[in-house]
Parts: C-alpha cells; structure tokens; sequence
C-alpha cells in the first residue's frame, strides 16, 4: 500500500519570484495491486507527484509511505517508466533492458537470462542487439518497460509512457499492458493526460488539477477485469470519459476566471 | 604547386623552391637539429598538454555535475580562454622564469579552458533524463559516472583534447618565438636571422604537420566516442 498524506513540494522560481508550488498537500492512499491513473491538464503536478513517490523528488512537507517505510530515494520495491524513454542510446535492447540489474549488481548471466525472458514478454524478440535510434517510438517505450519489470519492482510507476506514440500504437501497448498487468499483481501508478487511457486502465482515476497542484476528486472506474480494448463500447466508459471531460473543462473555465 | 611555380619565376631569395626546402629539411633532420629541437620543444608542450588535460576533463565534467563548480571556475576560464596568448606570455615569464615551468605553465595556461569547456559540454550532452533515470535504478554516484557520464560525454572530452592538442602546441611555438628562444621557436627564428628561407620553410612545415598529425589522430578517437555514444555503431 501507497499512503500519501499531505505532501507539498515547492519549486524554486528561476526569476527569483515567488517559488511555485507543484503539490499542494496532496493525500492519497493507492492498494497493493491496484491500477490507479492520475489524469489532469499540464502543470497540476502529476508527472511530480509520480517522481514524489519514487523519491526522485524530496517533500517539503507530509510524507509518502510504502508499507510501513517512509519513501527518502528510489527504492528495489519500485521501477519507473519514462515518458521520453530514457534510453541509454550506446546501449542496445538487451543491455538497456538489463541496465537496472546491472546497477544492483546481478552476474552477466542473470542479466542476460532477464533481459531475454523480458524481451520475449514485451514483444521485441528479433530486436535483441538492435540499438534504441533504430527502433521506433513504441518499440523503444517497449524497452523502457521491460527495464522497469526485469528488476521485478512490486510497484510500477509510468510517466506519461505512451504520450509520445501515435494513436495506432498506443492502443497496442495500452492492450499489451493490460495483458501484462493484470496477470501480475503488481501496483501500477499511470500518469496520463488522456481521458480514455485513463479509464480504459485504471482501477480509479484520481483526478488533479493545477496552481496549487492538489488533488481534486478520485473516482472509482468500475469496469469488470480481465479488461480488453472492447470494454470501450460499455455505456459506463463513455459516461466516465464525459465526466472527466466536463470536471477538466470546468477547471480550464476557473483558471480562465482567476 | 602555385608554391613551387611562384618559387621559380621570381627567383626571390625569400622564396625557396620545394625542392630547396625538401633538402634543408633532410639535412636539418640528419644533423640531429631537428630532433634536437622537436624534443626540447614537445617537452614543453607534451607536460602542459598531459598536465591540462589531467585537470581539464575532470574539472569540466564536475563542473557539469555541480552547479557551484561551475558558478566558481566559470569566470577565471572564460578569462583564461579570452586572453590573447602573446600578451599573456611575458607576464607568466615574470612569474615564473625562462625555465622549462614557464614553458609548461604558457601551454597550460592556453590548452586548459578549452579542454574544460568541451567536457563540460559533454557531460550536458548526457542529458538529465539519463541521469534522472539512472538514480531511479538506484545507480550510485559511482556507477553514474562509469556507465553513464563517461559513455556519454566521451565526444564532448574527445573534441576538447583535440582542440586542446592544437591550442598546447601553438603556445608552444608561440613563446619560443617571443621570448624564450628554444627547440622549434629557436629553429625558425636561427633560419629568419640567417636569411635560411628553405630552413625556415622546413621548420615551419614540421610544425604544421606535427600540429595536423595531432588533431587527426584525436579526431578519431571523438569519432568513434561519439558514434558510440549516439548509437551510430556501424551493424
């Protein structure tokens, strides 16, 4: 179990203003093993909550427990997927793959038995020596989650992961990592700024909104799993997707108030 | 071959023909002058560049890292790198003497900021997301800079060395010329003296091509770092 309570990071201002505050003591609780999404425009805090919870980013107030242990830096128990890859671009996949069993010290035989066993998981089999610029966007998010799952994290933290990829191949690794997830039992938090990623995902969709970052509302998606793409023509996916669309629409017309 | 063409038709004292300086040039490389004075030359410059190069790179590459190394270096290379070389020589050899430390210091003094700068730039070359991600691995300060910055920085470092190789032996010449009359400076300014064109000719093409030899053989190391670190390896 995630637990955060009240957390609040500030950024320093370049201009030497005001500094700006990127999470207004946010609380949140997430369960061992569910898919929750954080949806919400740009700028309400979500991508640094995200880093929060893996420790990339330090509070300076409140505090993020995983279990029992308060989170101070990234942890074995946690792997983050990036939204712009972040790929060792010297590195082909099966030594980018490997990377973070490398960094805790795993023999070459180890990392070349995960790195195949994960290739083979996330679809890249025949890519194995191929290097990240040789392969396209969506391939290349296929390594940065293979990276993520070979050093078997308990929880799963994705940035935005499939932001950057065109609409056809997002819908495949949003189906491949239904596959892959709900078959785990792992705990997944998903950043996205998509209203149907959102829902077709998430166990619940906690919804944020921007200056003060906080959130506003978490909503129960309550779709039945296994889930596959088809649950998008349920009458309850379409509710909750125009839901979500009005509570972001009418956070646009208060900022536009202020 | 406009060289060789202008030598004949003007037949000017000042302007030797190829052949002419091809000759002086086996002639000084067999009296042992030019070895001679290669190596009291390249002495200098070969302890100043090593010695530039040993404090540049990591000093660049922290600087990189550390926002405060940077903010406190920045202003005395941004000097370093602006002064013009032939005013700044006299002063290092009231400070330091005729010897070869002041040689040393003058190559140093006009190698190191540009090394600094360059592996500076290539430490940003890596880019934060990389590093961002490697701390989320749980990759230690230690395996950040082995398997990362290293990998990544390397053309940045590899193109500062080379512009570093050509910037040491230009000071090297440069204060042989000037002030202390020694190795090559010495050779060009005995053949200027005695109205030697061809010996002059041939000094100066030694220096040239050793200059040239340099930056192509460092030009291939920062090849093949950076291909390496851009993924371009040849497959």
């Amino acid at each position: 179990m995630i637990t955060i309570e009240s957390a609040r990071v500030r950024f320093a201002s370049t201009e030497g203003g005001a500094p700006m505050v990127a999470l207004a003591d946010v609380s949140l609780t997430i369960a061992r093993g569910e898919f929750l999404c954080i949806l919400g425009p740009s700028g309400c805090g979500k991508t640094t909550l995200l880093k929060a919870m893996m420790g990339l980013v330090p509070l300076d107030s409140g505090q993020i427990r995983i279990g029992s242990h308060a989170v101070t830096g990234p942890g074995a128990d946690r792997a983050m997927v990036f939204q712009n890859y972040a790929l060792l671009p010297w590195a082909d996949v099966t030594a980018n793959i490997a990377f973070g069993l490398e960094l805790r010290g795993a023999s070459r035989e180890e990392c070349a038995r995960q790195a195949a066993h994960w290739i083979k998981a996330v679809g890249l089999g025949g890519f194995e020596h191929h290097l990240p610029r040789q392969l396209s966007g969506g391939m290349q998010q296929r390594v940065g989650l293979a990276r993520a799952l070979a050093v078997e994290p308990e929880i799963l933290l994705m940035d935005e992961p499939f932001g950057a990829v065109d609409a056809q191949t997002r819908r495949l690794l949003q189906e491949d990592l239904l596959d892959l997830m709900q078959r785990s039992g792992k705990t997944v938090v998903f950043v996205t700024h998509s209203m149907e990623e959102a829902v077709l995902l998430g166990d619940r969709v906690a919804l944020m909104s921007p200056r003060p970052g906080r959130v506003r509302e978490v909503i129960e998606v309550g779709l039945t799993r296994p889930r596959t793409a088809s649950v998008e023509r349920e009458p309850r996916f379409t509710e909750l997707k125009e839901y979500l669309w009005e509570r972001l629409r009418a956070m646009r017309d208060e900022a536009a108030d202020a | 071959m406009a060289w060789e063409g202008a030598a004949l038709t003007s037949g000017s004292l000042l302007l030797p023909t190829v052949e002419a300086t091809a000759w002086r040039l086996i002639e000084l490389a067999g009296t042992g002058e030019l070895w001679h004075a290669l190596w009291v030359s390249n002495h200098a410059a070969l302890l100043g560049f090593a010695l530039a190069g040993a404090i540049g790179v990591p000093l660049g590459l922290a600087m990189g890292r550390w926002p405060s190394a940077d903010w406190f270096f920045d202003p005395y290379l941004n000097v370093m790198l602006a002064t013009p070389m032939p005013a700044a020589i006299p002063v290092v050899i009231m400070v330091a003497g005729l010897g070869l430390p002041a040689r040393v210091l003058v190559v140093v003094l006009f190698a190191l900021a540009t090394i600094v700068f360059h592996a500076r730039a290539g430490f940003r070359l890596v880019g934060w997301e990389l590093l961002e991600m490697s701390s989320a691995f749980g990759a230690s300060e230690w395996q950040l800079w082995r398997k990362v910055v290293l990998r990544g920085a390397a053309p940045g470092i590899w193109l500062g060395v080379r512009l570093g190789a050509i910037r040491a032996v230009s000071a090297m010449v440069t204060i042989e010329l000037l002030l202390v009359a020694v190795g090559m400076g010495r050779l060009i300014l005995d053949a200027q003296g005695s109205l030697d064109a061809a010996g002059l000719f041939a000094s100066v093409m030694v220096i040239v091509a050793e200059s040239v030899l340099l930056a192509h053989l460092f030009q291939r190391f920062e090849q093949d770092a950076s291909q390496a670190a851009m993924g371009m390896a040849a497959e």
